[in-house]
């Protein structure tokens, strides 16, 4: 009789929150995928239930799939900045680096965090800017003018542009959570390391490495949902042009819903963030669950 | 999370996508006939009026707010609850809006395809008992203007501003290049471009990065070399195919103007930045429109030697043009009554204030925006060149509402972005039509 009161005690506690959840989390998860069957728009008086049809669209859309390529290499290059690079950052700044000059360059580094993406998105479409923009003067200051391009104009070289902003915003960010997570690792097994004669970067890879694995893990599942969720500074500098070559999945369905008044196929862009960004996340609790570091 | 767990959410997931593949329809706006609101005052004004915008711009905003003060203040038991966003932000705004079953009693829309969306739904009042050109009101407006948001015989909204697109220069570059008089021919364009590249000058300061500039020069273009009756057709998402050549011939043209005339990296340079260098000196020309005009003038910030030495001219058409070599490319913005709010006999007689003499006068001087209202625009209240682009308007046959408002959204669509692979380098004018036919073909499906 008590277990079954506090069984329902239980669910009085849990309901307010399940039902919020329901209501602003679920509900609209599952009402997206009902939209994504229908052909309508915000003026339409009646959606006109399509099937499949949506799906099959964006199959055979080159758009769609130039956005998929996009946001993936997003995905690749922030691994390898925002996580490679960023680790090795963590590793050379506390090892090298002297104390007092550590704290001066971490503030440095975390700087660009703190700036917002619209601003940053602004300020760099002035650096890539082709008639005054800072980037083509020093690439001729230092005799590479040949090199210069309209950065965020030519369909070679926008996502890419904007692919580099993302990683001078974001590295320094993932680098101090990396310094935290280092800082962690008792000092005692560099020593006895050392001792036995590994130099910095033996111990980077037999210590470092293995010792921030589960940070590791948590940056590589922010960074790739990051990579598949990201809008603002694609917007702020291509809106997905020039001819559709930068847009990644979520502008291309802003553009599909408040440009081409196709809000159908707008929802099914969402599903298909939805699943992949469901699946990542999945695939990094079940790693994470066996990659616990113990000591 | 368990596997337990997990595999409990991938059930509720399974069966979720089960259920909705009995869903039926949505909801939706109800019936695309419009009904009749009464739109005659009768009684004393009392009531709330909602009111959105795409004026947010603090150049502008104040002028509609000191406007709504005033018919609050002529009207005491009238509230106005003005809302005012900007240009792409509105876009969205008007939209959910409009999903929502939440349009303001009185709202912005562009001329074109963008204003028979809400005609098309429903959501547009039929003005036409009061402001048709044989009313009082209407008789008050230019008739192109009201032309501008008619769709078969009936009027459905107020137009606001008359805005067309024009080739402002500078006389010292023209005069130091050695043209004497304005170009009459686009071939003649072209030519004084060269002239103006040897004087030193970038001929047309051009800057794309978001596409519409482009658009604006095809928009003229395809007016120029494609015939009215086909335009009409191909521009009406029911009829559009796009196939006459003549298109394909526009954006040839374009594309010569683009190489001979314009900057490079005109995709990667927004079209306020490469105004920058017509207003310093540096290029000779800019494709602009009227509403911009006031950067061109001390007031607005431009030097005293750019100030004094400009004029406006339209892009000149082809010797071979097979169109309407006296149309113009532009349109007013305008007001729409919700066709569903219960004030819309309050809303007109709001915008009637809106548009009195008085009021529209004060819009030319405050905001140095032409007025479609006769009679507002004169040489106290405007400058010399505003003025004369009014009488500019006047002498056009008629106005060729910009290519991404007057074509269904996914042709624009397709013309915007494939105008800039164009402007790169990556597609021919024939592979943009390409492109261009395929939307028209998907714009008929969705229209029905």
């Amino acid at each position: 009789m008590t277990a079954l009161l506090n069984r329902w005690r239980t669910l009085v506690w849990v309901a307010p929150a399940v039902a919020l959840l329901l209501v602003f989390v679920y509900y609209p998860i599952v009402e997206n995928v009902r939209l994504s069957f229908f052909s309508w728009n915000a003026f339409s008086p009646h959606p006109v239930f399509v099937g499949l049809d949506n799906y099959t669209t964006a199959f055979h859309d080159h758009v769609f799939w130039t956005a998929l390529w996009n946001n993936t290499m997003y995905a690749v290059v922030s691994l390898i900045v925002q996580v490679g690079f960023a680790l090795v950052l963590a590793a050379v700044l506390e090892e090298f680096v002297h104390q007092r000059l550590r704290g001066f360059l971490r503030t440095v580094y975390f700087i660009p965090a703190t700036i917002s993406i619209t601003v940053a998105g602004i300020l760099f479409s002035f650096l890539y800017n082709p008639q005054f923009g800072l980037v083509n003067r020093a690439l001729s200051a230092v005799g590479l003018g040949s090199w210069s391009h309209a950065w965020l104009g030519e369909k070679s070289t926008a996502i890419w542009s904007i692919i580099a902003m993302s990683q001078w915003q974001s590295i320094g960010y993932t680098a101090v959570l990396f310094v935290v997570a280092i800082q962690r690792i008792p000092r005692e097994f560099y020593e006895a390391v050392r001792v036995d004669g590994a130099g910095p970067v033996r111990s980077f890879f037999t210590i470092t490495v293995p010792m921030v694995r589960e940070m590791t893990t948590l940056l590589v599942i922010i960074t790739v949902s990051g990579a598949f969720l990201v809008f603002n500074e694609v917007m702020v500098m291509t809106a997905g042009g020039p001819d559709n070559s930068s847009h990644v999945l979520n502008t291309l369905l802003y553009r599909s819903a408040f440009f081409a008044d196709d809000m159908g196929y707008a929802a099914t862009i969402a599903t298909v963030i939805f699943v992949i960004t469901f699946v990542v996340a999945v695939v990094q609790l079940a790693v994470t669950r066996r990659r616990r570091v113990e000591w | 999370m368990s596997t337990r767990l997990l595999r409990g959410g991938v059930a509720a997931a399974a069966a979720a996508l089960l259920a909705l593949a009995g869903c039926g329809g949505g909801g939706g706006n109800g019936s695309g006939s419009a009904p009749a609101p009464q739109l005659n005052l009768t009684g004393e004004k009392s009531g709330k009026l909602t009111i959105v915008t795409k004026f947010a711009d603090p150049q502008y905003a104040p002028y509609f707010v000191e406007i709504t003060k005033a018919y609050q203040a002529a009207n005491p038991k009238v509230t106005i609850d003005l809302q005012q966003v900007g240009d792409q932000p509105y876009k969205d705004k008007i939209r959910v809006l409009s999903a929502a079953n939440q349009l303001p009693d009185i709202y912005f829309s562009w001329a074109g395809d963008f204003a028979n969306k809400f005609v098309r739904a429903g959501l547009a009042a039929d003005l036409s008992s009061v402001i048709g050109p044989d009313t009082a009101w209407g008789k008050t407006f230019a008739p192109a203007s009201l032309k501008a948001f008619s769709d078969s015989g009936k009027y459905y909204g107020m137009p606001i501003d008359l805005d067309g697109k024009y080739l402002v220069y500078n006389k010292t570059a023209f005069a130091k290049a050695g043209i004497d008089n304005p170009p009459a021919t686009f071939e003649d364009l072209l030519t004084d471009c060269g002239k103006l590249k040897a004087a030193g000058y970038t001929p047309i300061a051009f800057g794309n990065q978001y596409g519409w500039p482009a658009i604006h020069f095809i928009t003229q273009l395809n007016a120029y070399d494609v015939p009215g009756d086909q335009l009409a057709k191909d521009y009406n998402p029911k009829t559009g195919a796009f196939t006459d050549q003549r298109y394909v011939t526009a954006l040839q043209q374009f594309k010569s103007l683009a190489d001979t005339c314009s900057n490079s990296g005109a995709n990667g340079l927004a079209h306020e930045a490469a105004q920058a260098n017509l207003v310093s000196g540096k290029a000779a020309m800019q494709y602009m429109e009227s509403l911009e005009f006031k950067v061109m003038t001390v007031a607005g910030g431009a030097p005293k030697e750019t100030a004094d030495n400009w004029s406006f001219m339209r892009l000149p058409p082809s010797s071979s043009a097979a169109g309407d070599t006296k149309a113009l490319t532009g349109a007013p913005d305008g007001f729409m009554v919700n066709a569903k709010s219960k004030q819309a006999a309050l809303a007109v007689d709001f915008l009637k204030f809106f548009s009195n003499q008085e009021n529209a006068s004060k819009m030319v001087k405050e905001l140095g925006w032409l007025s479609p209202v006769s009679g507002s625009v004169t040489n106290d209240n405007a400058f010399p060149q505003l003025v004369d682009t009014l009488k500019d308007m006047n002498e056009a046959s008629q106005f060729a509402i910009w290519l991404d408002t007057v074509t269904q959204a996914t042709v624009a669509d397709a013309y915007l972005s494939g105008v800039e692979g164009m402007l790169s380098g990556d597609k021919t004018p024939e592979q943009v039509m390409k492109g261009v036919q395929d939307a028209a073909a998907k714009a008929k499906k969705q229209v029905g």
